[in-house]
């Protein structure tokens, strides 16, 4: 038995020496691992040609585990808010070591040759990389300029017809016209929103007045019930205390609050009665109700013919018949 | 003994006793006090009751006082025990003629300890008809007479 080895690709201990890389196991695993790792290499190697710059988001933190190196390797490179997309891969696989250890695991794990090819970046190609990450870079620039302006543009936009709403309101202000009133107002209150987050220093003068207007006039009318205004007596607004949390007149022997003993016992019993199986006999007897005099329990009979809860019902008879003959003969 | 036991000497209280024992075998054993074989029976009644507590509630009945009972549960031999759970009535098939009542008196407590157990289980599970575990040598023997002869 050769010395006890462990395969960190199988992630096991095995007792076969070399024989262990031959093994179906050790070779599904070793697909499995390069399967894993494929996909980011070939996303790796279109960004070569088309390098992408974005801007930073958690998302890339993001780390890739070399299996050929066993170590992890950032994906993507992030400088300050931007990223470049798998940069960080893309210069792991160009390194020198990299390409070492790619050698390494190969011969160790015996893994098919024409894999390995794609699994390394030449230098060549790491320098297009490169180029066409600063030609990327120059681009998104370009790019977040534009956003810029188009947001300048906007706000410039929305500055102006603030600017003529103030205009028109405050000339119509001494003679107000309803229709004038409404309509003035009612632009105003579309504007409101865009308004709302810049100050308000010239708008805020004249204008309360010309709304108020608007909404004594127009609107269903509601039923008035008279002014709630009581002087001696304070309301909400003063801070008076609630009505319910007022002390009654009559307290009555103690101000407990929850159930008293016996209820608390009641629940007891309650809750042991839980716990008994359900489909146990006579398991929804009313232990409490009340029963006439004449009450029979429920009992099987001795002599009866038919089903147990009849038997009751066949004495009763069978008692009045007595009853009967009884009376006859006497 | 039969003053270590409750008694019930009317129809009355015998329906309190009914209806009002929860979740525990009722056992109700009619017959009269001076009778021998009450005795015996009344002996291992009360004997065996402190032990049962948490399981059976056992209670005298006097045959003389309760006529409506006598009839209805057609006693025609004493000692006779009925056995109820939760106000419903239990028959035990003890190998004799008759399972509504155990006739006679036990052989021994423990007897009565296994039969109030088998009674206690099938009621928990929800039979109205259970098998005694008494050996059926130690069963009284009587004849059932029909009640017109």
């Amino acid at each position: 038995m050769a010395p006890a080895q462990r395969c960190p690709l199988c992630r096991q201990t095995f007792f076969c020496g070399r024989g262990h890389v031959y093994s179906r196991k050790h070779q599904r695993q070793l697909k499995e691992a390069l399967e894993r790792l494929l996909p980011q290499v070939e996303a790796a190697r279109k960004a070569i040609r088309a390098a992408q710059v974005e801007r930073y988001v958690p998302e890339h933190e993001r780390c890739c585990w070399c299996v050929c190196c066993g170590c992890e390797v950032r994906e993507h490179l992030s400088h300050g808010n931007l990223t470049v997309l798998y940069g960080g891969l893309l210069e792991h696989l160009a390194s020198p070591e990299h390409k070492k250890a790619t050698n390494k695991f190969w011969w160790e794990n015996k893994a098919e040759v024409q894999m390995k090819e794609k699994f390394l970046v030449t230098p060549q190609d790491y320098v297009r990389f490169k180029k066409s990450m600063v030609k990327g870079l120059d681009s998104y620039e370009e790019k977040e300029d534009e956003v810029i302006k188009e947001m300048a543009a906007q706000i410039r936009e929305v500055e102006q017809s603030r600017q003529e709403v103030v205009r028109s309101v405050l000339e119509p202000q001494a003679v107000p016209d309803p229709e004038e009133g409404s309509s003035a107002p009612r632009s105003w209150k579309g504007m409101n929103s865009q308004v709302a987050s810049s100050s308000q220093q010239p708008s805020n003068l004249d204008l309360p007045a010309a709304p108020e207007l608007d909404w004594m006039e127009i609107g269903p009318s509601l039923t008035f019930i008279g002014h709630q205004d009581i002087p001696g007596v304070g309301n909400i607004h003063s801070g008076a205390t609630p009505p319910w949390m007022i002390q009654d007149e009559y307290i009555g022997g103690n101000q407990e609050i929850g159930p008293s003993y016996e209820e608390f016992l009641k629940e007891k019993e309650k809750q042991k009665l839980k716990k008994l199986p359900p489909d146990r006999v006579g398991a929804n007897f009313d232990h409490s109700s009340r029963t006439s005099a004449g009450w029979l329990p429920s009992f099987g009979r001795v002599w009866n013919n038919g089903r147990r809860w009849q038997s009751r019902h066949q004495f009763k008879t069978e008692a009045a018949a007595m009853k009967q003959s009884h009376t006859e003969k006497s | 003994m039969s003053f270590l036991l409750p008694k019930l000497t009317s129809k009355k209280e015998v329906d309190q006793a009914i209806k009002s024992t929860a979740e525990k075998v009722l056992v109700l054993r009619f017959g009269r006090d001076e009778d021998p074989v009450c005795l015996q029976l009344d002996d291992i009644l009360s004997k065996t009751s402190s032990d049962l507590s948490k399981m059976a509630a056992i209670y005298l009945v006097d045959v003389d006082q309760t006529p409506v009972y006598t009839q209805y549960f057609d006693i025609s031999y004493i000692p006779s025990t009925i056995f109820f759970f939760n106000g419903q009535h239990m028959k035990v098939d003890y190998g004799s003629p008759d399972h509504t009542k155990f006739v006679g008196s036990f052989k021994t407590k423990q007897d009565f300890l296994d039969l109030i157990e088998v009674i206690y289980r099938g009621a928990m599970r929800g039979k109205l008809i259970v098998q005694s575990p008494i050996d059926p040598k130690n069963i009284p023997k009587y004849d059932l007479l029909y009640q017109d002869i």
